[in-house]
């Protein structure tokens, strides 16, 4: 902080945000439409409007021209009158509510963004070569631009990096018809995500299509002439000719502004931030790649470099900036999905992180693999490669909000998991409870309400800076519901009631087009001691206590959309501690070809007698 | 034909990325539609000529679900425009 600040010079924001990726501007815009009046300034360094960088693969290979990468429309920041000023952000006076600029410019601020991105991780610093010309990491358009340019002169080129960035690359190599080095240093492609089976799978399709593939292969050594890449060494004595190498070995969170901050900021493999986005400083929040939120399955903070994510982030950050009360959306479990050539990746979850606690199936029938994680009935991870994309928001919407998939497991590992039907039918059941009953479901009333079950769940404080985890087994039964095909009938009945008697918010003209049910704003929940109880249980009880957060709740989405308000609890896993395994019962990891649910029959056996 | 809500509408929308595959695939795209304008025009707001043009045309064949490398339903989407149109007097 020895910067001299001009102080003469200071302008002031209510809402400042540093950076105009997607989760700046998404953060702006939505700033804007929750305050009209408040005066919002991004401030970047960034050359060019904001882009669709994940469209920029389908730009290296010409499928969209520059102009098409706009993620809005050109003019958008002007017509929602959100100042740009073309600076860097260098420092952060927290305790005095200002940044300084590049050239020592102070800009005053109530709320702070830090939407600061990422960048890409590069080669080592100190490999040899690493400085000649022709070796470009792929993250910025200038990146691409840039490697476009050359594109005419390549024959060989060297791609490093075992992730989807990396393949994503070799395949658009691929199309321009250059002889492609892939270098994976793991001896599997993905390794923190996919299992042997899926990798061989993706690297079976790529050698095909003709990149030669180095597994357990490292460049130790870049070799130039005249300033310009001619070829790599590897750790496997091997030198391979290329013109250009491309590095695609991941991203690291731009953390600079935490450390250039005043007041200390908690930084661990990015800003930590709670749900709400607020980082460990007073007024100041974090979105988008820079930023570290806790996933609930794991409770670690870590950054998700993800576009859904980053709009999501930019959401929920401008409705707490803004002082906006409403945010019913949450982060829930990573998702991350794209295409890997002719391949389709989905994972939904972690799930490596369950393979000794989670029951595992999985299915490579017709060119395809899936493997699905399930914990008792709930599924806590997800996996998909094959030539479709499965609806991976409807996958993780199941996983959020703990449905059961006793009905649909076997929908969901071959892939024919149709999610307008499941969901649609939900919503069904829903009213049908409320004919017969006479009164509004409780959200589990919509899981499976032709018999009897079981259910599991857990809650989780997802405050940033606190952990207490709780959880709570909780058996419930739910009442056989009379499936009279009249029921539509009855439904439109029981609306009109409902209605009447003011329990149900109807949304307003551009919002419904379908009937949503689960619990009303203002209805009450019951407790769990109000419920039904079955006692006798094949569960075995999961160790830890608190309360059971109520799951399937589709009046979540009854709301008025882009409202935002932070659910105070929003998970419902359960982390298991390794030395809990003997309680919880023996992991099963089976490869089922036949997709056969005899894994259940082992594992109910296993827990009749008492293991 | 079982379609889906506006919230789950808006969510795919927020995780489009922009490749424009869908509008690629389509037999029935008009004129020169960006898939910017028509995720904004989707959602809310006033709806542009181009756009109406678009929406009129499609004919719900879904060729365009296919090839989104994340799996989005565009098909939904161009169904609720379809919705907002009717009801702000497009189709009239």
């Amino acid at each position: 902080m020895t910067r001299h600040i001009k102080m003469n010079s200071v302008d002031n924001a209510e809402i400042v945000i540093a950076g105009n990726g997607i989760a700046g501007l998404t953060a702006a815009i939505e700033a804007r439409r929750l305050a009209p009046d408040k005066r919002i300034v991004i401030i970047t360094d960034q050359n060019h409007p904001t882009i669709n960088t994940p469209a920029l693969k389908q730009f290296a290979i010409d499928k969209l021209t520059r102009e098409q990468l706009l993620a809005y429309p050109a003019g958008t920041e002007r017509a929602q009158r959100i100042h740009v000023i073309n600076a860097r952000v260098e420092e952060i006076h927290a305790q005095q509510n200002f940044v300084c600029l590049t050239g020592g410019r102070g800009f005053g601020y109530e709320s702070l963004l830090i939407a600061t991105g990422s960048v890409a991780t590069g080669l080592p610093q100190n490999l040899p070569g690493r400085d000649f010309d022709g070796i470009l990491t792929l993250h910025r358009l200038n990146d691409y631009l840039d490697m476009r340019r050359r594109l005419s002169e390549i024959e060989d080129a060297v791609v490093v990096g075992g992730g989807p960035h990396a393949i994503e690359t070799v395949v658009c190599l691929l199309y321009w018809g250059i002889r492609v080095h892939w270098l994976i240093r793991s001896d599997t492609f993905f390794p923190s995500t996919l299992d042997r089976p899926a990798s061989d799978m993706v690297l079976e399709r790529i050698r095909r299509a003709g990149a030669k593939v180095y597994t357990q292969t490292e460049v130790i050594g870049v070799v130039g002439r005249v300033g310009s890449v001619n070829g790599v060494v590897t750790n496997q004595h091997q030198f391979l000719p290329c013109q250009l190498v491309l590095v695609c070995t991941g991203t690291t969170p731009v953390t600079t502004l935490a450390t250039h901050c005043d007041l200390p900021m908690k930084c661990m493999r990015g800003i930590l931030v709670d749900d709400q986005l607020r980082s460990s400083v007073r007024s100041i929040y974090a979105a988008g790649d820079v930023a570290a939120i806790r996933d609930p399955q794991s409770g670690e903070y870590a950054p998700r470099a993800q576009w859904y994510a980053a709009v999501l982030q930019g959401r929920i950050a401008a409705a707490a900036m803004a002082g906006s009360a409403v945010h019913e959306e949450s982060f829930g479990v990573p998702w991350h999905a794209t295409r890997l050539g002719e391949l389709s990746l989905l994972t939904v979850g972690n799930p490596f992180q369950w393979r000794y606690t989670a029951t595992t199936l999985t299915d490579d029938s017709k060119g395809s693999y899936r493997r699905v994680s399930i914990v008792d009935d709930r599924l806590v991870g997800y996996l998909s490669l094959g030539p479709s994309q499965p609806d991976g928001l409807a996958i993780k919407k199941l996983i959020d909000e703990g449905h059961s998939i006793r009905h649909i497991e076997k929908a969901l590992l071959k892939g024919k998991f149709d999610a307008r039907k499941y969901f649609s039918h939900q919503r069904s059941y829903a009213a049908q409870y409320m004919v017969h009953t006479g009164k509004l479901p409780a959200p589990d009333a919509l899981e499976a309400p032709h018999q009897s079950q079981t259910q599991v769940g857990t809650l989780r404080e997802t405050g940033p800076l606190t952990s207490s985890d709780k959880a709570i087994t909780q058996n419930v039964a739910m009442n056989r519901v009379n499936t009279d095909p009249l029921y539509e009938v009855h439904v439109q009945n029981a609306l009109d009631t409902l209605a009447q008697q003011k329990t149900i918010v109807f949304f307003e003209e551009n919002e419904s087009l379908f009937f949503e049910s689960g619990l009303a704003p203002n209805q009450p929940k019951q407790r769990p001691s109000e419920l039904p109880c079955v006692i006798d249980s094949t569960l075995v009880a999961l160790p830890s206590n608190g309360s059971r957060r109520n799951s399937g709740n589709l009046w979540s989405y009854s709301e008025k959309l882009p409202a935002v308000k932070a659910r105070p609890k929003n998970s419902q896993f359960i982390i298991f501690p390794r030395s809990d395994k003997k309680e919880i019962g023996r992991t099963q990891e089976r490869k089922h070809p036949s997709s056969s649910l005899w894994a259940y029959t082992e594992k109910h056996a296993a827990v009749k007698k008492g293991h | 034909m079982l379609h889906k809500t506006l919230p789950q509408i808006a969510q795919e929308l927020h995780a489009c990325i922009g490749c424009n595959e869908c509008l690629l695939a389509c037999p029935a795209v008009t004129g020169s539609v960006s898939i910017d304008v028509l995720n904004r025009e989707t959602l809310s707001g006033p709806i542009s000529v181009p756009v109406a043009r678009f929406a009129r045309a499609c004919y719900q064949c879904s060729a365009c679900v296919a090839p989104c490398p994340v799996g989005l339903h565009r098909d939904a989407m161009m169904m609720w425009l379809k919705v907002r149109m009717l009801r702000s007097g497009w189709g009239e």
